[in-house]
């Protein structure tokens, strides 16, 4: 009997144990993201049949205990695609890793907006935002080119290929003639230094100091309403640059090592020896046709000036007459010489992690570019450290420290003869160095002698002895950093104040040696140097506080208010000197005598009250209010302050009842805003009467500098904006358009007066300019699962109208001008007409006159019109992302259209053999005989035939890039696991690989630097092409 | 408890606000660190002298006495002597006499003289700040330099005296008060030829008066005097310019260097100079230097001198051997340093004397011939042995003063044409610059120069 009993409690003890061993069955794996496989934290796991789950824990792990079956898994996370997947357990451990695609535009996601942030869903105003992770490891020094092509409203262009070099960033148009046209960019809360503060008129990037790895998010603050809480400088638009923060869980580790090799996106053809003896004899002898004199007097004239160039290699026998090369052909390819082999690599490490209560980020990296331009390289070195700290519950301190030193060899602007690409005006036949410097007395080459570089013999300054014989380098020193206390007062009432500093130095060393006399201008052969210092310290302190709460469950408030202060102060000394005893001294010490030495200073300041109010009605009715009372001691005494007011509303639509029926349509929401802005980007001191100081003959003086204004005040925009973003097929197909009107008032132009006063302008605020566009943003995901491939298409239109200058014309650039009635920067000059098929001359449109159409062969007869706009008619970007098993593709194809380029350095190289630079290949296609039908006019040597500026030089800049390409491979987990590796990633990237265009020049995406300006748009004058750049790299986490 | 937290957190809060908000303001009170106000400018004797040098400042700068007061004149009266190579097409237009309206050089000469005479203004508007002594001499200097750029605006942008009636010809506007605040007021209409070279008369002659007769490198009374007895020369009134040559010349303060090249090129201005514009390497323009110098003495070689020159030489004379030749042509050796520049010498004071004289039949001083011996002497010619006429001292100013800015003004007072052009051609007037034509409505344009 017993024994019956134990056996049944045997075998009922079995099947509990076993039913027991069959529950326990376990699902694990780790939750990284699909791209970089970081491993997520706390993302949630649920099973629906259970209605129970799990969070990933500090390594991304997770766990679930479930019987054998199917089970439907959701996992969710913000800033992620939600992963639906259905698993089935047997009685097994099962381990699954899951991969979550991160959600460009998702609803849920937070945006930073001035002063904090919010959900995108409940977003107002016209916002754009990037993550960081997207422009990850780009090849570039500056974090605006990196953003090219990717987001729709703003337009960016780099002014040369040159390193270091400034870009041109307008979103929404420029809305300012004389005032800055910048955008206002703010990295961590500080309106950061970012003035051009290059010694010549090659600008110099303050935003090459920040590191582009280290950012997180980029948001860029478009319409009024988003931008208002800047007040006075938001005219332009603001951007947010937010960087890395720590987080709570494992410290995790980077090690990120890329490099790669440049070269110039393109290059052009010039003539070769043979060429230019062909087109230049033709032109020597048309000349002698029009002048009436025997061919052989001009083929004299031309053969000397060959024999001069070619440092006496073209020279004539005695005896004979005849002409020969002594030592062979001289073929120079002097284009080539401007370049040099270019190749970059960088190497970073970074840390970032935390517990719950300090969290830290830090970075360290180093990179070293060498451009594709001779003399030009920049090295730099920057670190960050982020904390965070919860001292209590209510209490939490934290800092940002970022410090940067970078090194730079920069380059002349382009208009002087020394910067590398003038070196193509060399023509052919002229030898890189001199021979003669190694003859003796009969003409005999001395053996073991190397020929010398000179500046002797060539058409211009041959700037290859500045490359050989001077140096330009320039030091900065960045450091921003910033602490904050945050302290809750209430759970819905926080405080926060801030107090930051942007300290930024710079030095500037140049030296030019004796052998660079020549086109330095008054250097006598001795030796130049000059030492430049500026240091621009900006602080800025601020305080606000943000009271967060939601009424009835259905009324949610938040209303932030606060105050801030800043104060910029500039110093700068330089000091000349002349004389040195060899290149081997550099340092003004060693000059024997000082030419110039002086020292300077400015500051400015700005102080200023904001508030935002945001309600929302039941999470569908959106309404936003904010308000800021700037003021500046750039303005007027009467009117040191603003007030600048924005307002806008938004409806979800999706969410309404009625909508509920409509199931293709996931999200709809429509919103506008109006508002006003203000910039304060001018002079420091432009509304005072100024006397300032001079001297003669060592003596010191003053004289009136400035007539004052006291009733100077801001410029103003008014901007009105409507937007509609809605997400169809299952959150797959995203879309964001923006209709948007801008008016400026009050534009600050210096207005022309009688010279008789002793002035001859005036800074007055006249005038009115408008901007208007449209703005589309289409994100796609086309196919999901294993392969995924998704797409970004964005693009912009923007139309600027001068509608009053008070009558004024402004000049800019070359050609361009800021004229009533038409888009700023248009080109304003002659009108090409061809060539006159019967006699090859060069013809211009009257444009004046009873026959307006009528042409002239004198380009003075022909009245100057506008014949062609700078400003695109649109600009986007189209992307597009694959990725299948580890594997991921981006390729980005960024397109500008519509703007036309004056290329000015074509009077000199494509003039069909005026003087003797050397012309560009198609100048071959000259007017030969009557009948003949070309665009390019009859060559005649020292006579001017179709080269006044005119539209001859005009061309379409259209194109369309292939921006960046970049292939990369994630390696397992399960492989890098066993190496105590957590992530490796191998990568590589190509920039601006190709580019189509119907532009004949270097570069379509050019604006030379000596000119830039709000005016000076479109102009090419031996600007440097971009660089093609292929890198590789690896990322391992550890 | 949590009311009273709420309370006081919002109070304190507010509190602070309005305490930053209240001592920030004060934040904005920033001044510039290059520059004074307006205001404070001239209310003391330092700054009211400084005010002084700042109007000198630009009166010896390259738009005025550093260079365009002399070089293009001379490039407008050129009748083949020398020739325009450079490549700035603005001396080209002058060089060639077609000046477009928008010539930005000849408009600078406007810009920059009504400038010089708004600084000398603001310094005579603040005289009573300085005590009598001083103030006497200031006033002195400041009128000094008004006259003078009231002078060279007259007698380029203006018919010359001798061409029509100078009581109805339109001069340039003249300005006697500094300018506070720019109104319509600023549209001022030209005054007569004559009545500029009243106030030009009556601004040196007060200068004269007051100007000591040593005053380091700024003007003197005898500058004045020279200055004068230019002007005078220019109305005809030879009486007068006899008086004010003779004056500086009987000063005995200045004497003719030994040889004519150690009056050019020295650091420091030798006794012959009665005026110069000090120019050193830290501070100073030189255009002369700049355009007619080659690129071995620093310039651009812009200004060749050709043989229709030369010829005007007699053999033997030193000042023939005076050039150079670099960059592939002939050179003067007049502007070759970086070193002051001599406005009035000596010798054209004799020659002023000497020419007044012969027309007015007197012998104030010394007799013409002598006064003509002196200059000719001192470049190695014999004395002159010839009937003396008008032309011959004419024909001495011309090699003893050539590329020193005197050519168009010689030709246009004694009726000369230059090459075919008549002296009383529209062409040989600079236009009125198109900026100021468009900013005035009061302002007449010179004939000729139809927009």
């Amino acid at each position: 009997m017993t024994y019956r009993y134990i056996l049944f409690l045997l075998i009922g003890f079995f099947l509990l144990v076993e039913n027991a061993y069959a529950q326990q069955s376990t699902l694990s794996g780790v939750v990284t993201d699909s791209r970089s496989g970081e491993e997520l934290v706390g993302v949630n796991l649920f099973v629906e049949e259970t209605a129970s789950g799990t969070t990933t824990n500090l390594e991304g792990r997770y766990e679930l205990t479930l019987n054998p079956g199917t089970y439907n898994l959701r996992i969710t996370y913000i800033g992620y695609r939600t992963k639906n997947v259905q698993i089935t357990i047997e009685s097994d451990i099962k381990a699954r890793d899951f991969q979550m695609v991160a959600d460009r535009v998702d609803l849920d996601q937070v945006v930073v907006v001035g002063f904090g942030t919010r959900s995108r869903r409940d977003v107002t105003g016209s916002i754009s935002s990037i993550s960081g992770e997207e422009i990850q490891n780009t090849p570039v020094n500056t974090v605006e080119s990196a953003i090219q092509g990717r987001i729709a409203g703003i337009a960016i262009q780099r002014e040369t290929g040159k390193l270091g070099g400034a870009s041109q960033v307008r979103i929404r148009g420029g809305s300012s003639v004389t005032g800055s046209n910048q955008p206002l960019y703010v990295v961590d809360g500080i309106p950061i230094t970012m003035d051009d503060l290059s010694i010549n008129a090659s600008a110099t990037n303050p935003l090459s100091d920040l590191n582009q790895n280290d950012i997180e998010s980029i948001e860029i603050l478009k319409d009024a309403s988003a931008a208002a809480i800047y007040g006075s400088r938001a005219s332009n638009g603001v951007i947010l640059i937010t960087t890395k923060r720590g987080r709570e869980g494992r410290t995790q580790f980077n090690y990120s090592f890329q490099a790669g090799f440049s070269e110039p996106t393109n290059k052009r053809e010039f003539l070769n020896t043979a060429e230019f003896f062909e087109l230049y004899e033709e032109a020597a002898r048309n000349r002698a046709i029009d002048d009436g004199v025997d061919p052989q007097v001009w083929i004299d004239i031309l053969y000397d000036e060959i024999n001069f160039l070619s440092a006496g290699e073209f020279r004539q026998n005695s005896e004979t007459g005849e002409w020969f090369w002594r030592d062979g052909v001289i073929d120079t390819n002097w284009e080539n010489e401007a370049f040099q082999n270019a190749g970059m690599f960088k190497h970073e490490l970074s840390a970032r992690g935390g517990s719950d209560k300090t969290r830290f980020f830090l970075s360290g990296a180093y990179s070293d570019e060498t451009g594709i331009l001779i003399n030009n390289d920049f090295e730099r070195i920057s670190g960050r450290a982020n904390i965070d700290q919860d001292v209590s519950d209510r209490l939490r301190i934290g800092m940002n420290l970022s410090t940067n030193r970078s090194v730079m060899n920069r380059l002349s602007s382009d208009n002087a003869f020394a910067t590398p690409m003038q070196l193509v005006a060399q023509p052919p036949i002229t030898p890189i160095r001199d021979p003669r410097t190694c003859f003796d007395e009969n003409e005999e080459p001395i053996p073991g002698c190397t020929p010398q570089l000179s500046g002797d013999f060539t058409e211009y300054y041959n700037g290859l002895l500045h490359r050989d014989f001077s140096s330009f380098e320039t030091t900065i020193f960045r450091t921003i950093g910033s602490a904050y206390a945050d302290f809750n007062i209430l759970p819905e009432l926080a405080l926060r104040t801030e107090y930051s500093a942007d300290i930024l130095t710079q030095n500037e060393e140049q030296y030019y040696g004796a052998l660079t006399a020549r086109g330095v201008g008054g250097n006598d052969g001795e030796g130049l140097g000059v030492s430049r210092w500026v240091r621009v310290q900006n602080w800025q302190t601020q305080t606000y506080g943000t009271y967060q709460n939601t009424f009835d469950d259905v009324h949610n408030v938040e209303i932030v208010g606060g105050f801030s202060a800043q104060r910029v102060t500039d110093s700068r000394s330089l000091v000349e000197g002349r004389g040195f005893p060899n290149d081997s001294f550099r340092r003004i010490a060693s000059a024997a005598e000082i030419l110039a030495g002086s020292s300077s200073g400015s500051e400015y300041s700005f102080v200023s009250v904001y508030s935002r109010a945001n309600y929302a009605f039941d999470e569908r009715y959106l309404l936003s209010i904010s308000g800021r009372v700037d003021g500046s001691s750039r303005f007027g005494i009467d009117n040191r302050y603003g007030f600048f007011p924005a307002g806008s509303v938004g409806w979800i639509i999706s969410d309404e009842g009625f909508m509920d029926d409509v199931n293709f349509v996931d999200f709809l929401k429509i919103r506008a805003s109006y508002g006003l802005t203000g910039n304060a980007e001018i002079g420091n001191f432009a509304s005072r009467g100024l006397f300032g100081g001079t001297s003669y003959g060592g003596f010191p003086g003053i004289n009136p500098t400035q007539s004052p204004n006291p009733d100077l005040r801001w410029e103003q925009t008014s901007q009105f904006d409507i937007g509609l973003d809605f997400n169809v097929l299952g959150n797959r197909v995203r879309v964001e358009t923006d209709y948007y009107v801008r008016n400026t008032r009050d534009l600050l132009l210096n207005v022309n007066v009688p010279a008789t006063t002793g002035f001859t302008t005036q800074l007055r605020n006249v005038g009115q300019l408008e901007n208007r566009g449209f703005e589309f943003t289409i994100n796609t995901i086309n196919i999901e699962g294993d392969f995924q491939w998704t797409s970004n298409f964005n693009f912009s239109t923007n139309k600027n109208k001068l509608t009053d200058l008070d009558g004024q014309v402004i000049t800019g650039g070359f050609v361009n001008r800021a004229i009533e009635g038409q888009p700023i920067g248009v080109f304003f000059t002659r009108e090409y007409a061809g060539v006159d098929p019967e006699n090859g001359r060069a013809l211009y449109f009257l444009n004046q006159g009873d026959n307006p159409r009528d042409t002239t062969v004198n380009p003075n007869d022909a009245a100057e019109v506008v014949v062609g706009d700078p400003n695109p008619d649109f600009t986007g970007g189209f992307s597009n992302n694959f990725s299948f098993r580890g594997f991921d593709l981006n390729v980005l194809l960024q397109f500008v259209s519509g703007n036309d380029i004056y290329t000015a350095s074509g009077r000199f190289m494509s003039a069909n053999a005026w003087f003797f630079d050397n012309q560009t290949r198609d100048q071959l296609n000259r007017w030969r005989e009557p009948g003949d039908v070309t665009d390019v006019p009859r060559p005649t040597l020292f006579r001017a035939n179709g080269t006044a500026p005119s539209s001859r030089y005009i061309v379409d800049g259209s194109y369309i890039r292939l921006k960046n390409v970049t292939l990369a491979y994630n390696l397992p987990r399960s492989f890098l696991n066993q190496y105590g590796v957590e992530r490796m990633r191998i990568y590589t990237t190509g920039i601006n690989l190709l580019t189509f265009t119907g532009y004949d020049g270097w570069d379509p995406e050019v604006n030379t630097d000596f000119l830039a300006g709000n005016i000076g748009l479109g102009n090419e004058f031996y600007s440097a092409p971009q660089a093609r750049t292929f890198t590789f790299g690896i990322d391992i986490g550890f | 408890m949590i009311m009273n937290y709420k309370k006081i957190t919002s109070a304190v809060f507010g509190f602070l606000l309005l305490i930053m908000l209240v001592s920030c303001d004060a934040l904005l009170d920033t001044d510039p660190q290059q520059s004074i106000s307006e205001e404070e400018a001239l209310t003391t004797p330092g700054n009211v002298r400084a005010a002084l040098i700042g109007a000198y400042s630009l009166h010896r700068a390259s738009t005025q006495y550093g260079g365009r007061y002399m070089f293009l004149p001379d490039l407008l009266a050129d009748d083949g002597d020398i020739n325009w190579t450079g490549t700035f097409f603005q001396p080209r237009e002058v060089f060639d006499k077609t000046i477009s309206p928008d010539n930005s050089f000849t408009q600078s000469v406007w810009t920059g003289s009504y400038n010089t005479i708004n600084r000398a203004n603001n310094v005579l508007d603040a005289l009573d700040v300085l005590d009598a002594a001083e103030s006497v001499r200031v006033e002195g200097e400041a009128l000094f330099l008004r006259g003078l750029a009231h002078f060279e605006l007259v007698r380029v942008f203006g018919r010359a005296y001798n061409d029509g009636d100078p009581t109805q010809n339109p001069g340039v506007p003249i300005v006697t008060a500094p300018t506070r605040g720019i109104g319509d007021d600023a549209q001022i209409p030209r005054a007569t030829v004559e009545q500029v070279y009243q106030q030009v008369i009556s601004d040196l002659e007060d200068a004269r008066d007051q100007l000591p007769a040593t005053n380091g490198i700024f003007a003197t009374t005898y500058a004045a005097s020279g200055m004068l007895a230019r002007v005078h020369l220019m109305r005809g009134d030879y009486e007068n310019a006899a008086i004010e040559a003779n004056r500086v010349i009987e000063s005995e303060r200045f004497s003719l260097m030994p040889s004519f090249e150690e009056a050019f090129n020295q650091e420091t201005s030798p006794v012959e100079h009665i005026y110069a514009t000090r120019v050193t390497v830290q501070d100073g323009a030189h255009e002369m230097r700049l355009y007619y110098a080659s690129s071995d003495f620093g310039g651009r070689a812009d200004i060749d001198i050709l043989d229709q020159h030369l010829e005007r030489y007699e053999d033997g004379d030193e000042r023939a051997d005076f050039f150079y030749s670099g960059g592939g042509a002939l050179r003067t050796q007049k502007w070759s340093t970086f070193t002051n520049i001599p406005i009035i010498r000596l010798s054209e004071m004799y020659l002023i004397r000497a020419e007044s004289n012969l027309r007015e039949g007197s012998s104030l001083g010394d007799s013409p011939i002598n006064d003509l011996n002196r200059v000719r002497n001192r470049a190695g010619l014999d004395d002159f042995d010839d009937d003396l006429s008008l032309q011959v001292i004419l024909d001495e100013r011309r090699v003893e003063l050539a590329f020193e800015g005197h050519l168009l003004h010689d030709k246009k007072r004694n009726g000369e044409s230059v090459g075919s052009i008549p002296f009383d051609a529209n062409q040989l007037v600079y236009p009125i610059p198109l900026r100021e034509l468009e900013v005035n409505p009061n302002l007449e344009p010179n004939p000729g120069y139809g927009q």
